[in-house]
């Protein structure tokens, strides 16, 4: 033993540990498939358009609610209301709620005979078993990861720039877009990243809303069921694949923007 | 003219209180007070920033106590200037141009005429990131200045630079107050309001304490606070008597002051400021109105040249220029006398 000390080394084999954890299912998953299974699972239409499906409706979820969420965050850093803590408390509950106990709940309200059913079955929309619907309960089990992110991101924008803006004549609407928002913009984006993440990967709520059409968690389950281990394997494989390169390619975009500094000054203020 | 009436303010425990100031056009007044005394909350009421609980600002004969933040022809440079980060030098001095929609051939002679006047042409297509304090400070007053404020409000603008540029921005902010731009200046400083006020006033737990031309307020202190805020340090807890028609103040130590108003209360403290009182070399001659033999303790650099501590049964602070105390040196623990006209003491009514 030596520099390090018997605690530093308690660290490192604990970490290693939660590591290896993380890491051995996943490894094993890759070294039990072959790659004659994997190449034919890549190639069966009905895999590739459930990924399509997960990434598209998972993407056009984050966005359209981003219009309305990010908006909000910056009302949840910068104002106080009656009722404000519970309010942060509702926009978590769908973390600690069980998925399919929420896919239940949002059925109940997306359904023909639910409000927001009956208001799209007046545009002829049936929101079970429907990209929408699908969209909407990826978004509900979501979104907090995204206004939580943004929400930390504007409190971490000094206010005194907000009022230096407004002293020099813009509107409050010119100040959001081109003073809070841009200065809170990465952690806006890492919000965005991590609730499409989550809306790809949700599984219990859309399920109850949409076995069909099939997304890629509801396939892999639905071929788990149906064909056993063997043939759900290929189908994760490609699809954890296809996952990690979407996110790895928007990370990258993301980073390719140039980070905005605040300044310590401002950030302690 | 800006006319605050009877402005009062709770932030907190802290309260403003009841605050009325009137500041004529071309005026440089600072507001100078100790961190925590209000100063900067006034001046973020005076820009909008806040409202008054009660109370009524009046700007050019207008109430703008409701208005709008864009809309009061107000321009505040914060204390840490508050520049946005994201934008070029350029972006922060033109923003409030783009805010207005002004033709963009047009933004750019505006932006590059404020910049030169300013002194930081050069610095335009910079980012921000790499500034010294100086030049964001500049860049701060050219955003402002850019928007044409009937009223320029200055939130400690010497409190992040170098004791070295502070002249200049001194030089340029009394250029800009000489060219009839009304400024409002908050500082802890008082030798910033010595340098550069025409009216000073003097806020302490929320309340303007005193008032005045810088003169006056310095001259004429109300209290102690104002005096020792004024950077006084020779104070002396007197009975005032009369003796053969001359008022006199006489220490505790028997020491005996020759005073030159006609009124004084029975007791109270004298006032003197360091600069008022000489150090005589040859001894006392004919026709000095106070004149005292005492021990130098102590031989301190100040920012005037040299303070030096006289004790002559009470402690003298004297100011001694640099040049002064080259020509004719004195040494720690050799007697000096020291004197002060009977004009330089001032009686203070208020001990608070």
């Amino acid at each position: 033993m030596n520099r390090y000390g018997p605690f530093n080394w308690i660290l490192l084999i604990l970490s290693s540990l939660i590591l290896l954890f993380l890491i051995a299912p996943l490894l094993g998953l890759f070294i039990q498939t072959s790659a004659g299974e994997f190449l034919e699972t890549a190639k069966d239409k009905e895999v590739q358009d459930s990924i399509w499906l997960t990434i598209w409706v998972a993407f056009a979820a984050t966005f359209f609610f981003a219009i309305a969420a990010i908006p909000f965050s910056w009302l949840l850093a910068r104002k106080n209301f009656p009722l404000k803590g519970i309010v942060q408390g509702l926009i978590d509950l769908p973390v600690v709620l069980p998925h399919t106990a929420a896919g239940i709940a949002l059925l109940g309200f997306i359904s023909r005979d639910g409000p927001l059913g009956k208001i799209a079955s007046f545009a002829g929309i049936n929101l079970v078993n429907n990209p929408a619907g699908i969209a909407l309960a990826m978004a509900f089990v979501s979104l907090p990861f995204l206004i939580n992110s943004a929400r930390d991101g504007f409190a971490a924008v000094p206010e005194r720039l907000e009022k230096a803006a407004l002293n020099l004549g813009a509107s409050r609407t010119r100040v959001f877009f081109t003073v809070s928002l841009p200065l809170a913009w990465r952690s806006i984006i890492t919000g965005f990243i991590m609730m499409f993440a989550r809306g790809m990967s949700e599984f219990g709520a859309v399920v109850i809303i949409a076995y069909h059409p099939m997304i890629a968690p509801v396939l892999i389950y639905d071929r788990f069921t149906s064909f056993g281990l063997s043939s759900a394997r290929p189908a994760a494989v490609l699809f954890i694949i296809v996952a990690l390169a979407v996110f790895t390619v928007l990370r990258l975009l993301s980073e390719r923007r140039r980070p905005v500094m605040v300044k310590k000054e401002y950030a302690d203020s | 003219m800006l006319t605050l009436k009877n402005i009062s303010k709770k932030l907190g425990e802290f309260h403003l209180t009841d605050i009325s100031i009137e500041i004529p056009d071309g005026t440089y007044y600072v507001l100078l007070g100790r961190s925590g005394s209000g100063k900067t909350q006034l001046l973020e009421l005076i820009a909008g920033l806040n409202k008054p609980d009660s109370g009524e600002i009046w700007l050019d004969g207008d109430n703008i106590t409701a208005d709008r933040i864009q809309g009061r022809g107000t321009g505040l440079v914060f204390q840490d200037y508050a520049i946005f980060p994201n934008m070029t030098v350029f972006g922060n001095i033109a923003y409030s141009l783009n805010a207005n929609r002004t033709e963009r051939t047009g933004m750019r002679r505006r932006v590059e005429s404020v910049a030169r006047e300013l002194n930081i042409l050069h610095l335009l297509d910079r980012d921000t990131h790499h500034l010294s304090g100086g030049e964001l400070q500049r860049v701060a007053l050219a955003r402002t200045l850019i928007t044409r404020p009937k009223l320029l409000l200055l939130d400690e603008p010497m409190a992040s630079i170098d004791a070295s540029l502070k002249d200049d921005i001194k030089r340029l902010l009394r250029n800009l107050n000489r060219k009839g731009l009304t400024i409002i200046h908050v500082t802890h400083d008082y030798r910033e309001a010595v340098s550069l006020a025409t009216k000073v006033g003097v806020i302490h737990n929320g309340k303007i304490i005193q008032e005045g031309k810088t003169d006056e307020v310095f001259r004429r202190p109300v209290n102690r606070f104002v005096a020792r805020y004024s950077g006084i340090r020779n104070f002396y807890r007197v009975t005032f008597r009369k003796e053969s028609g001359n008022w006199e103040a006489v220490c505790n130590d028997g020491l005996t002051f020759l005073m030159s108003e006609d009124e004084y209360p029975e007791t109270g403290l004298m006032i003197l400021r360091s600069d008022d009182i000489k150090i005589l070399h040859e001894g006392p001659s004919n026709g000095e109105d106070n004149c005292f033999k005492g021990k130098v303790t102590e031989i301190l650099p100040s920012e005037y040249g040299m303070e030096i501590t006289v004790d002559t049964g009470e402690v003298f602070y004297v100011d001694v220029s640099a040049d002064t105390f080259k020509e004719y040196p004195v040494y720690e623990n050799s007697e000096v006398w020291i004197s002060f006209s009977r004009k330089a003491g001032v009686a203070l009514h208020g001990t608070s």
